[in-house]
């Protein structure tokens, strides 16, 4: 088998709206691939098709070779999903909800409990086994959420924005238990909107827009459609923003554009950067403020699509303003 | 950073309990019943109703309907604790409804899981609260003076009636809960169903003392069904037409609402 995850052509609608327009993917057994899109792209609906829980309206979609249209309880058989939205009883306790899980797959009462134990060792869950998963907080709750999905070890598992909302601290411990699931040979599909998490744990990223695969590659190979990274420069005297644009084009040969008062500069590397902070110290220009980092999830998609994912957006806006 | 190579042979899992349906429920149920530990005041709640509509019909209502409270609560106290549970099916709904609005039912769905023992095993843990109710509330009724000429038998098996209906119409509640759009639709259904099922029917009142019309529907009630079964059974008599009705009824009701009630699940979770 190639591919542990295969989709041609996926088609869903809601009524009016087409949550997927012809989506394909393929991840190799073992390997992580990132769907990234904002809100509203077809994530979630594409993990709901794979796990099973839709019916797509065309299109193939096969895990493990398996249809999961036509062959729905194979896969069932197969995978964990760990939902957007908790997948837990909140009036059972972490324990509880473990053991639940594993007798619904088969496993006796001891071999339940034990299952439960190693996994609430595993997930740093001893200190809060015995108490309502609703009395989590978010960090825990998503890693119990984990926990359950991985109870019988599925060979494919599929995280749906599995850190959306956590804490940096939160977010890298579940980066880790991926990395560690990998490890172990478990192909994992993750959806996210975060340009990061994809970046860190996926071998491959598909980027979804309106339901369709707008660009797919190595994270490295995605990046390099932006730029390696990006300068943003914000000048104390709005007046000199159009000044920086020429100043940085000159220096880094590169196509600088303004946003919001500030100028944007798309660099191939930190020497870059730094070549144009240079020569604006030449020219003597004042900077209120500047930033060198990674292409966002924005700038991918505004350099894929020309238009803008609207939640960086307020977010940036609101970084600017503040 | 992101070349993350498979390091060994994936750890396996081989549980190979055969666990079917029934024992799925039976987790499903027992998760269902777990909510008890953390709430114990839960169990007082589950027969506060029928117990309030059995002590006030019988004390403010049974005088003025049959002379002294204490021929109405020989004639109608186990009909009426009947009703009281009957009002109490709305809680397998109301369960189902928030079971899928918290999102547990998605990862269970994408589960290897019988969807028949998703459903039943909600209604299962309705039914041992059912049980527990009877017991307390047919307690008290023993306990403010209500004999049964049928003994110990015939109340056991007045009772074995009783939860056979409730299972039956509890799978009504089911379709309700799954189809519902808000809880409040699912008060108003049982307002406007459950109640004028139950006072067109025998288990309050003779059926020559209902108008003409109503009559001819109280005698192919359920309700009336369920009524006068339990008075056979609890007056020592033996089992007749009035039984195989009941038994008819219940039959019908689980072959109607248990494959709608599944239909209704397949469109709501996996649509």
């Amino acid at each position: 088998m190639k591919h542990a995850i295969e989709v041609r052509g996926l088609v869903k609608s809601f009524g009016e709206v087409r949550a997927l327009d012809g989506v394909t993917l393929a991840a190799a057994p073992g390997t992580v691939l990132g769907v990234l899109g904002p809100n509203g792209a077809g994530k979630t609906t594409a993990v709901r098709v794979l796990s099973t829980l839709t019916s797509p309206d065309a299109g193939t979609a096969r895990v493990l070779g398996h249809d999961v249209a036509a062959e729905a309880r194979k896969v069932r058989e197969r995978i964990g999903l760990t939902g957007q939205y908790a997948g837990l009883d909140p009036n059972l306790s972490g324990e509880q909800n473990l053991v639940l899980i594993a007798r619904l797959l088969g496993a006796s009462r001891r071999q339940a409990r034990q299952r439960a134990h190693e996994l609430i060792e595993r997930f740093d869950l001893a200190h809060a086994a015995t108490r309502a998963a609703a009395k989590y907080s978010g960090g825990m709750r998503r890693r119990l959420d984990l926990a359950a999905s991985i109870v019988r070890r599925p060979e494919v598992l599929f995280l749906d924005e599995p850190t959306t909302g956590l804490d940096p601290q939160s977010r890298g411990g579940l980066w880790e238990i991926v990395r560690e699931l990998v490890a172990e040979g478990t192909t994992v599909l993750l959806t996210t909107q975060y340009l990061e998490e994809a970046d860190q744990l996926a071998h491959a990223i598909a980027v979804i827009d309106h339901g369709r695969v707008i660009a797919s590659g190595t994270p490295s190979e995605l990046k390099q459609t932006v730029g390696g990274l990006v300068l943003r420069l914000s000048p104390t005297r709005p007046e000199a923003a159009e000044q920086l644009v020429q100043l940085a084009e000159w220096a880094a040969g590169a196509s600088a554009r303004r946003e919001d008062g500030a100028v944007v500069v798309p660099v191939a590397h930190a020497g870059e950067a730094q070549a144009v902070m240079a020569r604006i110290g030449q020219a003597g220009v004042d900077l209120a403020g500047f930033g060198l980092h990674e292409p966002t999830l924005d700038e991918v998609f505004l350099s894929l699509t020309g238009h803008r994912t609207e939640t960086d957006h307020q977010q940036k806006t609101k970084e600017l303003t503040a | 950073m992101t070349a993350l190579a498979s390091t060994g042979p994936r750890p396996t899992t081989t549980w190979n309990t055969t666990r079917g349906p029934l024992g799925q429920s039976a987790s499903m149920a027992a998760r269902s019943l777990a909510s008890i530990k953390h709430y114990p005041a839960q169990l007082v709640e589950f027969f506060m109703i029928p117990l309030m509509i059995l002590l006030s019909i019988t004390f403010f209502m049974g005088g003025q309907m049959m002379g002294s409270w204490q021929d109405f609560l020989q004639y109608a106290g186990p009909t009426i604790i009947a009703m009281g549970l009957f009002f109490a099916i709305t809680s397998t709904g109301m369960g189902l409804y928030g079971d899928i609005k918290e999102g547990v039912f998605d990862r269970l769905t994408a589960m290897p899981v019988s969807r028949f023992a998703l459903l039943a095993g909600r209604v299962a843990a309705d039914m041992v609260k059912h049980a527990w109710a009877l017991l307390v509330v047919g307690a008290v009724a023993f306990a403010i003076g209500y004999r049964a000429e049928g003994g110990a038998a015939g109340t056991a098996a007045a009772a074995g009636a009783l939860l056979l209906f409730l299972f039956a119409v509890s799978w009504t509640m089911a379709l309700v809960g799954l189809t519902a759009k808000s809880e409040e639709q699912i008060q108003t259904w049982m307002i406007s169903l459950l109640m004028p099922l139950a006072y067109t029917s025998t288990i309050f009142v003779e059926k020559d003392t209902l108008p003409g019309p109503v009559q001819w529907w109280a005698q192919v009630n359920p309700m009336t069904a369920l009524a006068d079964t339990m008075r056979m059974f609890l007056g020592g008599g033996s089992p007749g037409a009035e039984t195989l009705a009941l038994l008819a009824w219940c039959a019908a009701i689980l072959a109607v609402f248990v494959p709608l009630s599944l239909r209704a699940y397949r469109r709501k979770l996996t649509n």
